[in-house]
């Protein structure tokens, strides 16, 4: 079986703590080959998840634009929102989806920027429906502490 | 390359301490963050015939910083508060001129037999945590005791009255971000517009603001005191709740909020600062800076993002920041403003 990149990292970051780091002269160049084990782990755990994260992201921006798009008055906003939400990730390059999740970002950015202008529960609830999509990407891009 | 560094140094401070014979050794880089390089090293000299050996620290900019700081700023700032009696190291000498050591450098008092806790660390005072938290929160209150003009800081930086802190640091990061985001930043913007909208009241007073206050800034011993107080190369004038609020960032909390910085309770905490400080926590406007101290995180984390992504720093530190920081700092962000909108 061979070997995924993430056990490869894996394994390659316990090497550098657990042999390497304890030969290491002084607490500086110990505690930088620490933290690059670290950025290995880090690495790891983005390779499983790395497509993932941003293909939900990009999915969830879309059906937020989607949902919220009725609210919305200014026509050339409106125009936009509706071709994001009816577009898709051709590619699952990591490369491509954050060519995506970029271009999604910023019209998020601008939609909210809208909403917060408009008076009424409806431009509240389209607010309300960004921060779920906000607080549903950051949960997922959160890293887990090497140590606990 | 040490012993290049290590040579220079002598031919430099030689004169400066009067120390023809001036010897320097065990130069050696530790860690000091990613604003400068951070050296420790031995100075053997005589002084009227009695052999004399100092413990030094030199901190020289590097090739490229995680944020613009001034060095004279921190020198200044060393200087003021050791005067203080604050815990902070005696500042020695100041070269702006890079002729030295090529790039401009300062040089002050190494604190020995010390360490700085780690904000990975689950626990990173254990049984000296009550020791610890009553001095860090007191001595942060100390730092917001004096008037800036009184120990020579009042031309700092900042803002020069107190209605206008909140929106000069404001600016401040959100210039930051405008310059250094890579690709567009939903959290940080929504946190922008929602702190412009809400403005805290003004300040009780001007303060001299620590900037960086916080866990892996401050040195403490084995048993628990707290030596020195580091890194304040982002002082600046302003509202002293932004230390108080930077302080209680879950990023420093060690996993648990209600116990920042990893020592007392969150309401013994502020009660200890008040004390100190003779100043009042109003609850609005600590909410206004803690929503802020994220934010600033996040401007930092971006910078840090850039200047590794772009090959100009980088050093390990650059990519754990815009990488665990900047996620962390986006949930904490998300979390407290979309439960609110």
């Amino acid at each position: 079986m061979t070997p995924e990149a993430d056990h490869i990292l894996k394994v390659s970051a316990g090497q550098l703590m657990a042999g390497v780091i304890p030969l290491l002269p002084n607490a500086y160049s110990q505690g930088s080959t620490a933290l690059l084990a670290f950025l290995m782990l880090f690495a790891a755990e983005e390779y499983e998840r790395g497509a993932d994260i941003r293909a939900a992201d990009n999915a969830d921006m879309r059906a937020a634009f989607g949902a919220v798009t009725p609210l919305v008055g200014d026509t050339t906003l409106k125009a936009k929102l509706d071709e994001a939400a009816a577009s898709a990730d051709a590619s699952l390059l990591i490369s491509a989806l954050d060519k995506s999740n970029a271009h999604l970002r910023a019209l998020l950015i601008e939609l909210q920027i809208y909403l917060e202008e408009q008076p009424g529960d409806d431009a509240r609830a389209g607010e309300k429906r960004i921060w779920t999509v906000l607080q549903a990407s950051a949960a997922r891009r959160l890293l887990k502490s090497p140590v606990g | 390359m040490i012993e290049d560094l290590s040579i220079r140094l002598q031919s430099y401070l030689a004169p400066k301490l009067a120390a023809p014979d001036l010897v320097v050794s065990d130069l050696a880089r530790i860690p000091g963050g990613a604003s400068r390089e951070t050296y420790r090293f031995r100075a053997h000299y005589t002084k009227n015939d009695r052999p004399i050996e100092r413990a030094l620290v030199l901190r020289r900019d590097p090739v490229a910083s995680l944020i613009e700081t001034d060095r004279t700023t921190e020198f200044r700032a060393y200087g003021a508060f050791h005067k203080l009696g604050l815990p902070v190291p005696e500042p020695i000498a100041l070269e702006l001129n890079t002729a030295a050591l090529e790039r401009p450098f300062f040089i002050m008092e190494e604190i020995t037999d010390c360490s700085a806790g780690s904000i990975l660390a689950p626990d990173p005072y254990g049984e000296h945590r009550e020791k610890v938290g009553q001095q860090f929160w007191g001595i942060l209150g100390r730092i917001a005791k004096p008037d800036p003009a009184d120990i020579g800081l009042g031309d700092f930086d900042g803002a020069r009255d107190t209605g206008s802190c909140w929106r000069h640091e404001l600016a401040r990061w959100e210039k930051v971000i405008d310059e250094d985001e890579s690709e567009p930043q939903p959290i940080a913007r929504a946190a922008i517009r929602r702190l412009r909208r809400n403005p805290p009241p003004p300040a009780q007073k001007i303060s001299v603001v620590h900037g960086d206050y916080r866990t892996g800034n401050f040195l403490s011993d084995t048993n628990g005191n707290i030596r020195a107080i580091l890194d304040w190369e982002m002082a600046h004038l302003g509202d002293p709740l932004e230390d108080l609020a930077w302080a209680l960032d879950p990023l420093w909390s060690h996993g648990d909020p209600t116990h920042p910085a990893g020592t007392i309770e969150r309401e013994r905490a502020i009660a200890v600062w008040e004390k100190s400080s003779g100043l009042r926590v109003e609850p609005q406007a600590l909410a206004w800076w803690e929503t802020f101290a994220s934010l600033k995180g996040l401007a930092i984390w971006i910078s840090a993002a850039r200047e590794y992504a772009q090959g100009r720093n980088t050093e390990g530190v650059n990519a754990f920041s815009g990488w665990f920081c900047l996620a962390f700092h986006n949930k904490v962000l998300a979390d407290r403003l979309g439960g609110a909108s």
